[in-house]
Order: C-alpha cells, then sequence, then structure tokens
C-alpha cells in the first residue's frame, strides 16, 4: 500500500446569503435555503509516498478548498477523502498567538497537534534553531517581524515531522537565505517518502519542486498528471486568458460561475 | 448517552492538555497589564465594593441578613461568599459561549477534540476563581467567621460548579458558533442573573399577588451554587445536605443539560468551520 492520500468524488457546496435573514433560513429550513456554489465539483485523485503534488490553478479555482479538505479542517459536502499518517498545513497565517512570546506558542501549537510534555521539550530547541529568529524568541510575537513570524509558523509545522505536509503559498515568504533553507527541508521530506501538497503560484518553484500537478479550474480538475504535460497546458490556457479582451473575459467568467452554481452540471 | 460517553472520554485524555491551554490562555489575557494577574482579584473588588455601597448601605440601610440557621451575618460578608461564586461564573459563561467561534481559525488546523476548548476557558476562569476564594477566606478569617468543618463543602461546589458550567458552554458553544445572535442573548441573560440570584439582595418571601414565588428564584441552579459556596465559607449549614431535593434538582438539570450539550457539540462539530 503506497498510497497516503484518497480523494474520491469530493464535491464542496457552500450557500450564497445575500441577508442576514436567508442564513437563518438555511440553517431552519431542512433542505437549506441559498444559491448553491460549488467550490469543488468532482474531485477524485490519489497520492502516494514521495509524491509531490502541485496545485495550480488562477485565483478562486479552489485550491484552497481542496488542501483544506484534504487536510480535514473543512469536510467534504459529498465524497470522501482518507488520509494515512498525520497531517500538516503550512499556510502563511500561521496561527500564532500574538500575546504569548515565540517559545509558549511553540509548546501551545505542539500541545494542540496532541504531543506530549517531554516529546515537545526533545522538539523545541530544533524548531527554535530552524527559525532563526535568535533573542526574540523570549519576545510576545507581536513584536516580531512578519518574516520572523512566517519562519517560526513554518518550523514549527516541519519539525512535527508530518506524513502529509501541505504547503499554501508559504514558501514565498521569507528572505532567499530562508527560501533556501526550507526548500531543502523539502526535498529531504521527498526523499523519506512523505507526500507533499504545494500551492503555488509560482510555475518556476512548481516545475522544480514537483513530479506530478493538479490544475484547478472553477472547482473542476481540469488537467491531473505529470508535472511535463500539466504545467504547459495551463501555461498556455493562462497566455489564452490574458490575450482575452475584456468583454471577453467576463463572459467566460459568467459561465464559469454558472457552472459553478450547478446549473451545467447534469452528470449525477 | 453515547454521546455523553464520548464527550467525558474526550475530557479525561486531555486533561494535560487542558490545564496547559488554560494556563496560556490565563497569561495571554494578562499581558497587556502592568499588574498582571494582580487584576484578577483587584478587579471583583472594586465591583464589591460599589455593590456594597448600593445595597448594603444604600438599600438595606447597613442591616444585617439572618441565614437559615438563625444565625446573623453582615450584608458585607453575605455579599462577597456569594459574589466570589458569581465572579467565576459569570465570565465563564459569556467566554465558554464565544469559546469556539472566535478561536476556530487557530485551532482547526489542529487535530484535537474541540469539546476541549470551553472546558479550557472555564478553566482559566477557575484559576482565578481559587485565589478569590483563597482573598475571601482570608478576610472571613478576621471577621468573626474562622473556618469550620461545612467549608469541606467547597471542593464538593466547586466540581459542581465546572460539571454546571461546562454542561451549559456545550449548548451555548454550539449554538452561538451557528448562530452568531445568540451571544448576544447569552450576554443579556448573564445580566438578568445577576439580579435573578440571591447575590444582591436578599429575600424569604417572594409574594406578588397572594402567591410566594420564591421558589421561581430556586429554578435557578445558580441560586444553589451560591447558597452553598456561602454555607461553607461562613460554616452555616450543610447545605447540600439539608436540601436533598434541590440537590437532586440540580443534579439531574446538569444531566439533562449535558444531554443535549453533547448531542448539539457532537452533530455540528465536524461543520463549524463552514459557519464563519
Amino acid at each position: 500500500m503506497n498510497e497516503t492520500v484518497i480523494v474520491k468524488d469530493v464535491f464542496k457546496k457552500y450557500k450564497m446569503h445575500t441577508k442576514p435573514s436567508e442564513k437563518l433560513l438555511d440553517i431552519i429550513l431542512p433542505g437549506g435555503y441559498g444559491e448553491d456554489f460549488f467550490a469543488l465539483q468532482n474531485v477524485s485523485f490519489t497520492a502516494g509516498k514521495g509524491d509531490v503534488v502541485g496545485l495550480v490553478g488562477v485565483n478562486g479555482s479552489g485550491k484552497s478548498t481542496l488542501s483544506n479538505i484534504i487536510a480535514g479542517v473543512i469536510p467534504p459536502t459529498s465524497g470522501s477523502v482518507t488520509t494515512i499518517g498525520k497531517t500538516s498545513v503550512i499556510a502563511i497565517s500561521s496561527g500564532l498567538d500574538n500575546n504569548l512570546t515565540g517559545r509558549e506558542n511553540i509548546e501551545l501549537k505542539c500541545l494542540m497537534l496532541g504531543f506530549k510534555k517531554k516529546e515537545i521539550l526533545e522538539m523545541e530547541p530544533e524548531i527554535i534553531d530552524f527559525a532563526d529568529i535568535g533573542k526574540f524568541i523570549d519576545q510576545p510575537v507581536k513584536k516580531y517581524s512578519s518574516g520572523m513570524k512566517s519562519r517560526l509558523g513554518f518550523a514549527i509545522s516541519v519539525t512535527v515531522d508530518p506524513d502529509i505536509l501541505i504547503i499554501d503559498e508559504a514558501l514565498s515568504v521569507g528572505d532567499q537565505t530562508f527560501a533556501q533553507k526550507s526548500q531543502n527541508k523539502m526535498f529531504e521530506f521527498r526523499e523519506k517518502g512523505k507526500t507533499i501538497f504545494f500551492v503555488s503560484h509560482s510555475m518556476a518553484q512548481v516545475k522544480e519542486f514537483c513530479k506530478t500537478a493538479i490544475w484547478l479550474e472553477y472547482g473542476e480538475i481540469k488537467g491531473y498528471g505529470l508535472c511535463d504535460d500539466v504545467i504547459p497546458e495551463y501555461e498556455e490556457f493562462l497566455k489564452f486568458y490574458k490575450s482575452m479582451s475584456k468583454e471577453e473575459q467576463k463572459i467566460y467568467r459568467e459561465k464559469v460561475m454558472q457552472k459553478q452554481s450547478g446549473l451545467l452540471v447534469n452528470n449525477f | 448517552m453515547k454521546s455523553m460517553i464520548t464527550i467525558i472520554k474526550e475530557q479525561f485524555r486531555s486533561i494535560y492538555l487542558i490545564l496547559r491551554l488554560s494556563a496560556f490562555e490565563m497569561k495571554s489575557a494578562n499581558t497587556n497589564n502592568y499588574l498582571g494577574r494582580v487584576w484578577e482579584v483587584l478587579n471583583p473588588l472594586i465591583s464589591l465594593g460599589i455593590y456594597y455601597f448600593i445595597f448594603g448601605v444604600g438599600v438595606r440601610g447597613g442591616r444585617s441578613i439572618i441565614m437559615e440557621n438563625g444565625q446573623s451575618v453582615s450584608f458585607f460578608s453575605w455579599l462577597i461568599t456569594g459574589m466570589s461564586f458569581w465572579f467565576f461564573a459569570n465570565p465563564s459563561i459569556g467566554n465558554s459561549s464565544r469559546s469556539i467561534y472566535s478561536r476556530i481559525g487557530l485551532i482547526s488546523k489542529m487535530s484535537f477534540p474541540m469539546s476541549v476548548i470551553p472546558s479550557y476557558v472555564i478553566m482559566a476562569n477557575f484559576y482565578s476563581h481559587l485565589m478569590l476564594v483563597t482573598v475571601v477566606t482570608i478576610y472571613l478569617q478576621f471577621t468573626g467567621f474562622p473556618l469550620t468543618i461545612k467549608f469541606l463543602q467547597i471542593p464538593y461546589f466547586m466540581i459542581s460548579a465546572l460539571a454546571f458550567l461546562f454542561s451549559l458552554s456545550l449548548i451555548t458553544s454550539t449554538l452561538s458558533t451557528i448562530v452568531r445572535d445568540f451571544q448576544q442573548i447569552v450576554y443579556s441573560i448573564l445580566k438578568m442573573l445577576l439580579y435573578l440570584t440571591p447575590l444582591l439582595w436578599h429575600t424569604n418571601k417572594l409574594v406578588m399577588s397572594g402567591v410566594d414565588l420564591t421558589f421561581v428564584l430556586k429554578l435557578n441552579p445558580l441560586t444553589y451554587l451560591a447558597e452553598g459556596y456561602r454555607s461553607a465559607l461562613l460554616g452555616t449549614t450543610w447545605y447540600e445536605y439539608a436540601h436533598p431535593y434541590y440537590t437532586m434538582y440540580f443534579w439531574g438539570l446538569v444531566l439533562i443539560l449535558f444531554f443535549i450539550g453533547s448531542i448539539l457539540h457532537l452533530k455540528f462539530r465536524d461543520r463549524f468551520v463552514d459557519y464563519l
């Protein structure tokens, strides 16, 4: 069994509400109320050990929704997601408590991830070393620069040794040195046979780093396969999209909106 | 039944987590103040001062209160013993009710049981409660109410208070995550409860057009707890033993709240993120 992430027929439906009263109706009425919006439609794929999967797509295509679903942060509306091992998400907003010091935040986050006191004590020096924030470790996080914050968040997420790692546009923060360091860490993880999902808008990074890629477009998988096949296709699409006139782009977007409200879907 | 067991198991499995998280919670709340944790005691004392001035001096004109066992207690001692419980219940109910939706952004990416969130928020308030009870007990030593054997009721009433607050928080935290307006209802009810619990004014008889309405005040479970704390600290009665039916009513209510709360919590917790 090599597969660590199995996503099958996943749909994620949101209701769009314009007024608070509609929101209330949605909760009260058994069938719900409001216009449907499909953030993900019929998404299926599998990933195994040592796979590095790039998630690409324009803004609003459902990349973050998909990574949150893989991480178990939000449940899918229908379909199933099976993950084997511990998952960890690295996002830019790393969720640190601003009033606590870096050291306390390390303990807090590790505790929440389910580690024992002893394990945390062992991991702490490693995290501090990787984050490289020096004396600031005993200062409240609100005094940190944004680079320091994301470095600390990143350091915690990689040191807890997850089996499945989801990186949501987080490698773009930090300076060159740190970017290099985190990239090396990623390569190390790949060698160790962990599954990595990599969300990025930088095609160069995706090409360098990933073996396979998933191209999401408005909630659907448009392309899935080897990076060398999918990425050129996606770049082609980007070029095409940019070349459209404003009017054409608008028509295109409207069509897509219709699709996401479930109007053009008749295969289920 | 099954959901109640699930929740209890989660609590016991995460005891260390609850203790650490509540310590951080309290620390995080106090870092901006130079006096830090001193405010946890100072704030209630300031409120007590004003309540004493209005209700003790103003309304009652300094008359003391006759307890169940016939003992006469000065209004100030009566006030602080009941309020030492209220200063725990009030922030606990308010904070635990908003505990889930205010933290879900931070917590949803983690893998630990959500039912731990209200309990660690309550625990964070419990520490300052312990401090306040200690201060009140010390004060009573010098004002004619030395420790008696009846002080042993305190642990019982603390556990009862924790059980009640946690059961209630399971309901309120779930509902206010789904419908944010519920939080406002909680706050309004809390404001009412300050006057509907024997904390600021004392009565033995509440007669309205010939009907004795004292039992209405007793339906409020906070009355049981406040009176219990008072009996223990002042050493007047074995409260839970002297009022067996009231004790049964209280625990029955806790059980019902816990039953509803655990079902609600488990039913909705997977979807909490969607309600943000």
